[in-house]
């Protein structure tokens, strides 16, 4: 017999810190990861001897990156899990920490994601199966490629996906954490140097660094440590699922996304409309046009309409990326995923001030990472 | 003196038995039904089955997608390129680069493969399959 992660002991986010995602740079990751963790536990309000266990979750540093950042908090012993996930390895590593405390292995743990820019081989590359376009098809041509699908499928024109990118660059402004801050206009962004097909640089997102934490808590856990309970955000569901082989195979991330979402919406019992805020893998701004398609936000072909009327805008029905995403906050890859978790948190809160979304009550958080993975987790206040 | 072929495991000169023309693409297929490109022994990504067969694709398929390429790291491979998603008849989608004659490409277009001269990274004379729009 199998349970979801709702049917154990609820689990929840009592602590969230930020490293601002930036341009690489001379911090030393040391610094990023310490600045994320600090910053949790004083969220949190608890002191670190108080976490049991601590995931790791990073695609780019060398292996074995926790301990040589935690022992600068005290080398307390715990276990401590590496977890690396291509551009899921946050979500991955939140994943199995909140199994670990809905499980009752233990009552607190921390999951940090940290990475800086290096040089890395894909795994895919070493299998010994040709390709016949080797690397003349780069992640933005993917998609890029899937633009071009969807806008013969709809007849939308380029500078419709942009329209993705003013909302994400406004939200990004308003937000200390992320990599670009600055609102940008539509001339601004189909003005900037073309990537590739009707992709331009502002509508991809950045290479950076960075680091975010989140603490979660059994409730034994928020007793024990006197933590704010009013301030303690549950996590009513978390799903991972990766590729399977589809009829429409180029399409198979929104498809990965469809089913991983279904079952996320399902285990947390909620519907796509229930949803209040969504944090989406939006690298390039064509995603978040197939991503809400495929969650259910709204139908088939109907994106570029709702984003037009401002339903995926802070204070519209659903706020996408209220963070900025990841065109605008950034994508260190190993913190990502924990940073769109510690951004739903604090919507739900009501402490984001001027990107808040109004009456935040339930948040979804979806990450894909090339392989091809995908995690979704439902929070709620 | 012919010049070689840049992957060979991947495609031949000759073509399949039902479109001899063009370039076959050497692809695989499964019990279960499910053909692949390219060939591997490796199990079927569909069943999980080990016996699988090499089956020689026609070189014939209609355009998904497109895009031009204007940026590119690559030390041997200088922009601006243009790149497709082709679905291959035979069931396969495959993306490769595309012959550019300079009329935009439309999903749908009927493409056929083909070899053109390119210098390896070594910068021997080989040839490289692509797919061009059909004649």
């Amino acid at each position: 017999m199998t349970s979801t992660l709702k049917e154990l002991r609820p689990v929840y986010v009592v602590g969230i810190g930020m490293h601002r995602y930036q341009f690489m740079s001379d911090t030393t990751y040391i610094d990023l990861g310490l600045a994320a963790v600090r910053a949790a536990l004083a969220d949190a309000k608890i002191e670190w001897p108080t976490v049991q266990s601590a995931y790791i979750g990073r695609a780019l540093l060398p292996m074995a990156c926790g301990r040589p950042i935690l022992r600068h908090l005290g080398a307390s012993g715990i276990p401590i899990v590496h977890v690396e996930n291509a551009s899921a390895s946050g979500s991955t590593a939140f994943r199995h920490a909140c199994i670990e405390i809905a499980s009752g292995l233990n009552d607190v743990s921390l999951v940090l994601g940290v990475d800086k820019p290096m040089p890395i081989a894909r795994a895919e590359s070493l299998t010994g199966i040709g390709n016949l376009a080797d690397d003349a098809i780069a992640p933005f041509t993917h998609f890029a490629l899937l633009g071009d699908q969807y806008a013969s499928r709809y007849g939308v024109k380029a500078e419709d996906f942009a329209l993705v990118a003013v909302k994400n660059h406004r939200n990004g402004s308003k937000n200390p954490f992320a990599q670009h801050q600055k609102e940008r206009t539509l001339d601004e962004i189909l003005g900037g140097k073309r990537i590739s097909g009707t992709l331009t640089s502002l509508q991809c997102t950045p290479v950076g660094e960075g680091a975010a934490a989140v603490i979660v808590a059994s409730e034994d856990g928020v007793r024990a440590l006197g933590i704010d309970a009013a301030r303690a955000v549950r996590v009513t569901a978390s799903v991972g699922r990766s590729q399977r082989v589809y009829d429409n195979a180029t399409r198979y991330d929104a498809m990965l996304t469809e089913e991983t979402t279904k079952l996320a919406l399902a285990e947390a019992g909620r519907a796509p409309a229930d949803l209040d805020i969504v944090e989406l893998h939006d690298a390039f701004t064509v995603e978040e046009v197939e991503y809400v398609e495929a969650m259910g936000l709204c139908p088939d072909g109907r994106a570029i309409h709702e984003l037009k009327e401002g339903a995926f805008d802070i204070g519209g029905r659903c706020a996408v990326s209220p963070s900025g995403g990841l065109i605008a906050m950034g994508h260190p890859i190993g913190p990502t995923g924990v940073g769109q978790i510690a951004e739903i948190v604090r919507q739900l809160r009501g402490e984001a001030g001027p990107r808040q979304q109004p009456n935040a009550k339930i948040g979804l958080a979806h990450m894909v990472g090339v392989g091809a993975v995908c995690y979704v987790h439902v929070l709620e206040a | 003196m012919t010049t070689g072929l840049l992957k060979p495991a991947l495609y031949r000169e000759a073509g399949s038995d039902a479109d001899p023309a063009h370039p076959a693409l050497l692809g695989g297929a499964c019990g279960c039904g499910h053909v692949f490109f390219p060939m591997q022994n490796f199990g079927c990504e569909r069943c999980g089955r080990t016996d699988l067969s090499p089956r020689a694709l026609t070189g014939r398929g209609r355009l998904l997608a497109s895009a031009r390429v204007h940026l590119h790291a690559g030390k041997h491979r200088h922009a601006p390129f243009t790149v497709g998603s082709i679905a291959l008849e035979d069931g396969p989608i495959v993306r490769t680069i595309l012959v550019d004659d300079g009329v935009p490409f439309q999903a749908g277009d009927a493409l056929t493969a083909t070899l053109v001269d390119v210098h390896d990274a070594d910068g021997n004379l080989r040839r490289d399959l692509r797919f061009q729009r059909e004649a």
